[in-house]
C-alpha cells in the first residue's frame, strides 16, 4: 500500500483537493454558458480559460460528467477520413491527443494501435485506395495493404470470414489509437476547474431566452442565468435544445450500441473495422474486447439496449474470429447518436446571435474532442468561425453544399 | 410490432421508412422551403407518424410510435391503400 | 431414413402479379381468387396464393395464364424463387428453431399463407399435412437460395443427433 493512502485513513477531512470544486449555487450571470458536460463541452471550457482568458464560464450538465456519449463510446481515434475538410480537422485532433496526458498531468491511456478497415469486396477496396490517396495528399499515414498484412497483425483472424466474405485487403492507418474515455472528460474538467470555470452537475437547461434574435439567458432547474453566449454541446439531445431557440436542423437521433466481453489475455493489438460485416473490435488495456456495430435502424431518443444487437454482432464477430465462441459478453449499452445526412458534424455560429452549436457528432465525435474544444472556444471567444470548421456550418444544407463524409464513417466508430 | 395485414411479428421483420412528411410543391415553393423539406428533420422525441414496411410481404403501413420510449402506439394501413 | 425430407421444386412454373386491379384481372382469367389476404386455393396441378391484400402467386401449369396482357393497376412480379417442399415428423421443430411464427397454432382448414422470416431470410410458407406428417412449401428469393437450403439442412441434421434436446425421450 502506498504511504500516501494512510493520510486518508488518519485524517477527518479529505486530505487532498477534490477532483472538482463544488459550487452550491449558480451565479446570476456568466460570460459564457456551456450546455453539456461531455468531452466536447468540457474541452471548450478548458481552452476558453487557457487560450482565451475567458474564465467567467459555467458548464451545465443535467446528469454527471461524461455520462453521455463521452462515457459510452468505443474510443477509436483516427484521421483517415474521405473529404479534405474531414482529414485536416481530424488530423489536428490526433496531434492534440498525443500530448494531452502531459498537458493534464493525468494518464489518458492513449494507446497507439494501428487501425485496419477491412475490405471484403472490390468496391470497398477501390474506396480504400481513394481514401489512401486523399489521406497521403494531406500527409497522413494511410495505405492499402493485402490480406497477409492483416493476418500478420491479427494472427487469429479467419481471412475467409467463414467463407461468406473473404478479406481482399485493408486500409491501414498506423496512427489509429484508443484512449480512456472518462479520463478525457475528467482531465478537461479538472483543467477548466483549476482555471476558474464552474462545473454544475445535475443542472438541466430547460429553456433559452432569445430577444431580438440574440441570446440573453438560460433557464435551468436550479434557476435562471443571464448570458450573451451559449455553446450547445449535447450530442443526442441537440434537437431538443435547438427547439428551445427555434432552429431547425437535419439532425436525427438513432441509438448506437456497443458491448464488451469478459477480460481475456492480450491477443489483439490493432483496431479492426469491417464495413461489410458492420462490426469493429479492439482490445482494451484491461483485456476486454470492445465491440460495436452500425446504428440501430430506426429513431429512438433513449439509451435502451436490444437483444438483437449482441446476437447479430456476435454472429459477424465469429465469422472473423471463430475461436471467440466460448468468450462471454459482459455488458452492453447504448448511446444516442446525433446523425447528419452527410456524416459530417454541424459546428459554429448559427442564425441566433450568441448561440453556438457543436453537434451532429453521431458515431464519430470522441476522436474530435480536443479539436472541437479548440475550434469552438475560438469561435465563441471571437464570434467568428474558426478556419478548420467552415466546411461544417449549419447553412451548408440550405445552400445544398454537403460535405459528404459518408464513405468514411458509415459504421459507428 | 403488429403489421395490419400479417399480424404481430418480431421487429427484425420490419424496415423503418422515416417520419411521414408532406412534400411541398417543388415547382412553386422557394429554395429555402425545398431545402428545409429535403434536409431538416423533427429530431426531438415525441409520438410520431412513421412509415414502416413488413419486409417478407413488402407491406407498407403507418405506425404511431413514441420515439422517447420506443413504444408503438398503433399501426394501420395508409388511407388510400386498398 | 432422414427425419425431414427436402425437395427442391424451384423449376415448377410460377408467375406473379400485384396492384389494385390484380384481383379483378385474375378473376377475368377464370382463375379462382382466394378471398382472404394470406390464403390459398388449389388449382389443377398447382395452387394460387394471395400474398397480403393485392398480390398473387400462381404455381403449376396454370401459371401460363398470367402471360395475358395486363390491364391498368396490375403489375408483373418477377418470380425467381427458390422453392422447397419439406416433409417429415420433425418439421415443426425445424420451423420453431428457425422462425418465430408458431405454425402449429394455425388452422390448416383456412388454408393460411404465412409471410415471415426464417433463418433471417424473408419467406412465404404454406403449411400442410401429408401421410399423417407435417409438410410445407417455402419460397424465398433465389439469391439467398443456396445459403438458405444449406442452413436448413444443417439445422435439420442437428435435430437428428441423439444428444439434441428434442430427441430426449424419443431415443429412449
Ligand atoms: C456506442 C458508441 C460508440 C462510439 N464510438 C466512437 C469511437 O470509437 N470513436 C469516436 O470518435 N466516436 C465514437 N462515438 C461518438 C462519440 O461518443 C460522441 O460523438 C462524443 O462522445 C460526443 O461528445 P459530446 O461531449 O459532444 O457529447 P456527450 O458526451 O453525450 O455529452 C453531452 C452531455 O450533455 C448533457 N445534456 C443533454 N441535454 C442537456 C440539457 N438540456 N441540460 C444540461 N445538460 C444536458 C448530457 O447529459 C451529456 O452528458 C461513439 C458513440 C457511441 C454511442
Amino acid at each position: 500500500m502506498p504511504w500516501r493512502l494512510l493520510r486518508f485513513a488518519l485524517s477527518n477531512k479529505h486530505p487532498e483537493p477534490r477532483m472538482f470544486t463544488r459550487h452550491d449555487t449558480l451565479k446570476p450571470a456568466y460570460d459564457v454558458v456551456i450546455i453539456g458536460g461531455g468531452g466536447h463541452g468540457l474541452a471548450a471550457a478548458y481552452y476558453l480559460a487557457r487560450d482565451h482568458g475567458i474564465t467567467n464560464v459555467c458548464v451545465l450538465e443535467k446528469g454527471y460528467l461524461g455520462g453521455g456519449n463521452t462515457g459510452r463510446n468505443t474510443t477509436i481515434i483516427r484521421s483517415n477520413y474521405l473529404t479534405p475538410e474531414g482529414v485536416k480537422f481530424y488530423d489536428e485532433s490526433v496531434r492534440l491527443w498525443q500530448d494531452l496526458s502531459t498537458d493534464f498531468d493525468l494518464n489518458l491511456f492513449y494507446s497507439n494501435r494501428g487501425h485496419f478497415t477491412l475490405a471484403h469486396t472490390d468496391a470497398a477496396l477501390r474506396t480504400s485506395r481513394w481514401r489512401a490517396e486523399v489521406n497521403k495528399h494531406f500527409g497522413i499515414e494511410s495505405e492499402v495493404v493485402g490480406p497477409e498484412a492483416v493476418k500478420k497483425a491479427a494472427p487469429m483472424i479467419d481471412l475467409s470470414c467463414g467463407g461468406h466474405a473473404p478479406i481482399l485487403g485493408a486500409l491501414y492507418h498506423a496512427p489509429g489509437a484508443v484512449a480512456r474515455h472518462d479520463a478525457v472528460a475528467w482531465g478537461y474538467g479538472r483543467g477548466a476547474d483549476l482555471r476558474g470555470v464552474e462545473i454544475h452537475q445535475r443542472t438541466e437547461v430547460l429553456g433559452i431566452d432569445v430577444v431580438g434574435g440574440k441570446v440573453t439567458g438560460v433557464r435551468t432547474n436550479r434557476g435562471n442565468i443571464a448570458t450573451g453566449k451559449v455553446l450547445c454541446a449535447v450530442a443526442g439531445s441537440t434537437p431538443r435544445v435547438l427547439d428551445m431557440v427555434g432552429i431547425r436542423s437535419p439532425i436525427y437521433v438513432h441509438p448506437l450500441q456497443a458491448m464488451v466481453s469478459e477480460p481475456v489475455k492480450p491477443w489483439l493489438d490493432p483496431i479492426l473495422v469491417s464495413g461489410s460485416l458492420h462490426v469493429y473490435i479492439s482490445q482494451s488495456a484491461r483485456g476486454e474486447l470492445v465491440m460495436g456495430a452500425s446504428l440501430d435502424p430506426y429513431e429512438v431518443q433513449s439509451t435502451r439496449s436490444t437483444f438483437d444487437f449482441p446476437e447479430g454482432l456476435s454472429a459477424h464477430m465469429l465469422d472473423m474470429f471463430p475461436f471467440l465462441s466460448n468468450v462471454k459478453v459482459m455488458r452492453q449499452w447504448a448511446g444516442m447518436a446525433d446523425m447528419t445526412p452527410d456524416f459530417a458534424p454541424i459546428m459554429g455560429r448559427t442564425p441566433v446571435e450568441g448561440f453556438y452549436l457543436d453537434g451532429g457528432w453521431g458515431t464519430w465525435g470522441f476522436k474530435a474532442t480536443p479539436v472541437c474544444g479548440k475550434t469552438m472556444s475560438y469561435t465563441v471567444a471571437n464570434d467568428r468561425n474558426h478556419d478548420l470548421i467552415t466546411g461544417f456550418t449549419l447553412d451548408r444544407f440550405r445552400n445544398f453544399e454537403l460535405t459528404g463524409e459518408k464513405g468514411a464513417a458509415s459504421v459507428g466508430h | 410490432m403488429t403489421c395490419p395485414v400479417n399480424g404481430p411479428r418480431a421487429i427484425s421483420e420490419f424496415a423503418y421508412g422515416g417520419e411521414i412528411r408532406p412534400m411541398p410543391d417543388p415547382t412553386t415553393c422557394s429554395d429555402d422551403a425545398w431545402a428545409d423539406y429535403v434536409f431538416n428533420r423533427n429530431g426531438s422525441p415525441g409520438v410520431k407518424r412513421e412509415w414502416w414496411c413488413h419486409t417478407p410481404s413488402n407491406t407498407w403501413f403507418v405506425a404511431e410510435r413514441d420515439t422517447a420510449r420506443d413504444v408503438i402506439v398503433r399501426t394501420y394501413l395508409y388511407a388510400g391503400d386498398s | 431414413m432422414s427425419a425431414i425430407a427436402f425437395e427442391n421444386v424451384s423449376r415448377t412454373p410460377r408467375a406473379g402479379v400485384k396492384g389494385p386491379g390484380a384481383a379483378a384481372w385474375i378473376a377475368a382469367l377464370d382463375l379462382p381468387v382466394p378471398r382472404a389476404p394470406n390464403s390459398w386455393l388449389p388449382l389443377p396441378g398447382g395452387l394460387i396464393a394471395r400474398l397480403g391484400l393485392t398480390e398473387f402467386l400462381v404455381e403449376g401449369s396454370e401459371a401460363a395464364k398470367l402471360a395475358a396482357p395486363l390491364s391498368p393497376g396490375v403489375y408483373p412480379v418477377l418470380r425467381q424463387d427458390t422453392a422447397l417442399v419439406l416433409h417429415g415428423a420433425r418439421l415443426n421443430e425445424l420451423l420453431l428453431e428457425t422462425c418465430s411464427v408458431d405454425f402449429r397454432a394455425l388452422n390448416l382448414s383456412t388454408r393460411p399463407v404465412v409471410l415471415t422470416s426464417m433463418a433471417g431470410v424473408g419467406v412465404t410458407v404454406i403449411p400442410g399435412e401429408g401421410g399423417g406428417m407435417p409438410c410445407c412449401r417455402i419460397w424465398c428469393d433465389s439469391t439467398y437460395g443456396e445459403w438458405f437450403v444449406e442452413t436448413l439442412t444443417g439445422v435439420a441434421g442437428e435435430l437428428e443427433q441423439p444428444g439434441h434436446p428434442c430427441n430426449q425421450g424419443v431415443t429412449a
